[in-house]
């Protein structure tokens, strides 16, 4: 979603703080290599976001196919087998969100791809007493797929056309950022419908024949619906291959060639902003706590196909992989090099070692989550945590939320081993 | 969509640390003076929530009881004068309030799903009894200001078959306003019990000027920019601020920036002097009049100056004298202070 100008706390600011001795420190156990620098560091940070990105991109392209594949041939099996490339996809993005604070590039072009909360109204059919949409939203139902014309808050478009760009031109139609008609959560909506179990078991149950042609045809305008999701999903691809193309190496006009050009010290900024905005804020804040302490199913991120417990498992991942250097690539690869936690530990192997016990103890308490979710016996999903009374749910989202708040601790004592200060004054909103 | 209330803040993290000051520095701390006087400070304005928050529970249930229309305005104006209570201190972000999440349950906003709505029709739904007990496993939605709001002003609502003073909507309403009252009462009572630990740790100095701090940044930033259509897509929208059903949005404000006055800008000012920083705390002190002669000239709904450009100025000029304060206070006091701020829970999007 947008970014709105940044409030002065969240600026961490440079102070120029000499640590001669921290480059000559002896790194203990990359014995091999170069002890890290803040420069090696942020150069592989960059290697781990453009792997992160390729892999987004290639589980994006298998969705793709296999969307084309139901909307040709729309049966059970492939129908399935979209929503087991969706689930695919999002393991390695969800791994990418961590690049998003910090990096404007990023954060300007994400909306486009994982907006959230949705009012998919605006898209295809809802139930309306069901459906709770955002205050004021002109857009919310729209229905595109059932329109060759919509009205949005007085002003008329002509959708006939579904392709990609008109998609991409329709988000936040009517100043709503909740008008969301693109990108992972637009297709999850289009492969699983809304989920109207509320805190009970079960996701969206979007019947295959939404797809179906002629007489088959459940809920009206398949063929529509058919374009709708063919169009949305090859965005999805043009835009991951954009992101891609701005973390490659050997560029020399894209967002690598400006971030390894600047002060190494923006680098390692950006890198812990990053980590630190996703923990607190994002996270364990707007995606775990709001929607427990408000009990609220339509807090729920990944909310028509209960894939929320993965979505919140692979952003603490990819914080972890920030600090570590460290990446599982999708097809089993391991991509490793010069780290924050290096950096860290050459001179405080202290905090280094805690700020790692804290990102494992993270990601073993988001495990915990996981495996409750996709339990076998008795699952347990996220909006089934977050029901009123269900004491035991709620212990399992504190527990990661816990997790994550210390671990930001730790993050914000690397910024200042590092030299990197936490200043308020960034006054530039502030001029009228 | 960022709620800046959320009580992550790191600084909590502070709360545990032990009492030091007082006991291992001998000679004269004056931060000490500092916390002693915000204590009391901060104690007045929580008093009187308990206060407005006991009476708006009685005027609830009074309405009830015997229904008139004479009622009705009075459990309003009782809804509106604890609320007020409320935003004196609601830049309070940490000690007793970081606990079981009140400052969600006085306040959950923002609230651009509706949840309340939905919360509401849910409860509503069926004639389950609504008990204590309900409502404090309803989670923060239910718990506070904003569904009291719903239940007497929304105006959808208050057009349907479930608009009180029907029975079960009575009994939500009654349920509802003790829980706030007994909030309102446990969190002066809390409040009182921390004395010690808040004057004894130096920590809370630096603690109570960011709650402040933060304060006037959700002021302007949420509370302001965000409806006047100055962040984001630009769109205005009075659904983004806070308290449109009652209308109060920019009483609230008017309030808001009353409780920094009274209850945090007494201390400051002795602490920015003795630092050498006099002309700094008169600034101070004089945008804090700036900001408050806007009032009660815009004690007005929202949405009509929203609506219209020339209104829309009254609004703009408000907002500006807002933004020169948090200028003052944010910017240039916070630094000469070495007041540091680290991530905090709004960091998010």
């Amino acid at each position: 979603m947008k970014t709105m100008f940044r409030l002065a706390p969240l600026a961490l600011t440079i102070a120029v703080l000499t640590s001669a001795g921290c480059a000559n420190t002896t790194s203990s156990d990359s014995a091999s290599s170069e002890p890290a620098t803040k420069t090696s560091v942020v150069e592989h940070y960059a290697d781990v976001a453009h792997a992160g990105y390729e892999d987004a991109l290639i589980t994006a392209k298998a969705l793709d196919k296999a969307t084309d594949r139901l909307i040709s041939n729309p049966t059970e099996a492939n129908m399935k087998a979209a929503k087991e490339a969706w689930l695919a996809a999002r393991v390695p993005y969800q791994q990418t969100e961590v690049f998003r604070f910090g990096n404007a590039v990023v954060d300007d072009w994400e909306g486009q791809l994982n907006a959230w909360p949705l009012d998919e109204g605006l898209i295809d059919y809802v139930q309306a007493d069901d459906y709770q949409y955002e205050l004021g939203n002109a857009g919310a139902t729209a229905n595109i797929i059932e329109s060759e014309n919509i009205n949005v808050g007085g002003e008329t478009l002509n959708v006939s056309n579904l392709t990609p760009e008109l998609l991409a031109g329709l988000n936040e139609i009517g100043g709503s950022e909740a008008n969301v008609a693109s990108g992972y959560h637009a297709i999850e909506f289009l492969l699983w419908g809304q989920d109207l179990h509320g805190f009970e078991l079960g996701n969206g149950e979007r019947p295959v024949s939404d797809y179906a042609t002629g007489a088959d045809c459940t809920n009206g305008n398949c063929n529509r619906r058919g374009e709708y999701l063919d169009a949305v999903t090859d965005l999805l691809v043009s835009d991951l291959e954009w992101m891609v193309a701005q973390w490659a190496p050997g560029g020399s006009d894209n967002y690598r060639s400006q971030l390894m050009n600047a002060d190494a010290n923006e680098g390692v900024q950006k890198m812990l902003f990053g980590m630190g905005s996703l923990s607190l804020g994002e996270l364990a804040g707007e995606r775990m706590k709001v929607a427990l302490e408000a009990n609220s199913y339509e807090d729920e991120h990944d909310c028509f196909s209960d894939n929320t417990h993965n979505s919140h498992y692979y952003n603490g991942q990819g914080i972890q992989n920030v600090y570590t250097g460290t990446y599982r690539r999708v097809d089993g690869s391991l991509v490793t090099g010069p780290s924050l936690s290096d950096l860290v530990e050459q001179s405080n192997p202290e905090l280094d070692a805690r700020l790692n016990a804290q990102l494992d103890a993270s990601m073993k308490a988001l495990g915990v989550m996981k495996a409750k979710a996709e339990s076998s016996q008795n699952p347990m999903p996220f909006d089934m945590m977050i029901a009123p009374g269900n004491a035991k749910g709620a212990s399992v989202v504190n527990g990661a939320i816990m997790a994550l708040v210390e671990q930001t601790g730790s993050i914000e004592k690397a910024a200042r081993q590092l030299g990197l200060e936490a200043l308020s004054p960034d006054d530039a909103g502030h001029s009228f | 969509m960022k709620r800046l209330t959320l009580t992550l803040c790191l600084a909590s993290t502070l709360t545990t640390a032990p009492l030091m000051a007082a006991s291992t520095n001998s000679s004269h701390n004056p931060g000490t003076d500092y916390r002693r006087q915000w204590h009391s400070d901060i104690l007045t304005g929580y008093q009187s929530l308990a206060t407005q928050s006991q009476t708006l529970a009685k005027q609830a249930e009074a309405y009830c009881q015997a229904p008139s229309p004479e009622a009705f305005e009075q459990a309003k104006q009782a809804w509106l004068e604890a609320f007020l209570a409320w935003q004196k201190v609601r830049f309070v972000d940490f000690g007793p309030v970081e606990q079981d999440n009140r400052a969600w349950q006085f306040q959950f906003w923002p609230d651009p799903k509706n949840l309340v709505a939905r919360k509401a029709s849910y409860l509503l739904k069926d004639d389950a009894p609504i008990t204590p007990e309900k409502i404090s496993e309803s989670g923060v939605a239910v718990q506070g200001f904003p569904m009291a709001e719903y239940l007497l002003y929304d105006q959808a609502f208050n057009n349907s078959e479930r608009a009180l003073p029907a029975d079960h909507t009575c009994k939500l309403l009654a349920a509802v306003t003790r829980h706030i009252a007994d909030n309102g009462e446990t969190l002066a009572h809390d409040w009182k019990a921390f004395q010690n630990n808040y004057i004894g740790s130096d920590q809370y100095t630096d603690t109570t000027i960011r709650a402040a701090m933060a304060g006037l940044e959700i002021l302007e930033e949420r509370r302001l920019a965000t409806p006047m259509g100055l962040r984001g897509n630009g769109k205005r929208s009075v659904y983004s601020a806070d308290a449109w059903r009652s209308e109060a949005s920019l009483i609230a404000a008017d309030a808001s920036v009353q409780g920094l006055n009274q209850h945090f800008l007494p201390a400051f000012s002795k602490l920015l002097k003795d630092r050498g920083q006099a002309s700094l705390a008169e600034n101070i002190d004089q945008q804090f009049n700036e900001v408050l002669a806007n009032f009660p000239e815009l004690d007005r709904p929202m949405a009509p100056l929203l609506a219209d450009d020339k209104a829309f100025r009254s609004l703009q000029n408000l907002y500006i004298d807002v933004t020169q304060l948090t200028a003052l206070v944010n910017d240039r006091a916070a630094v000469e202070l070495g007041v540091v701020r680290g991530f905090n829970s709004s960091d998010g999007d």
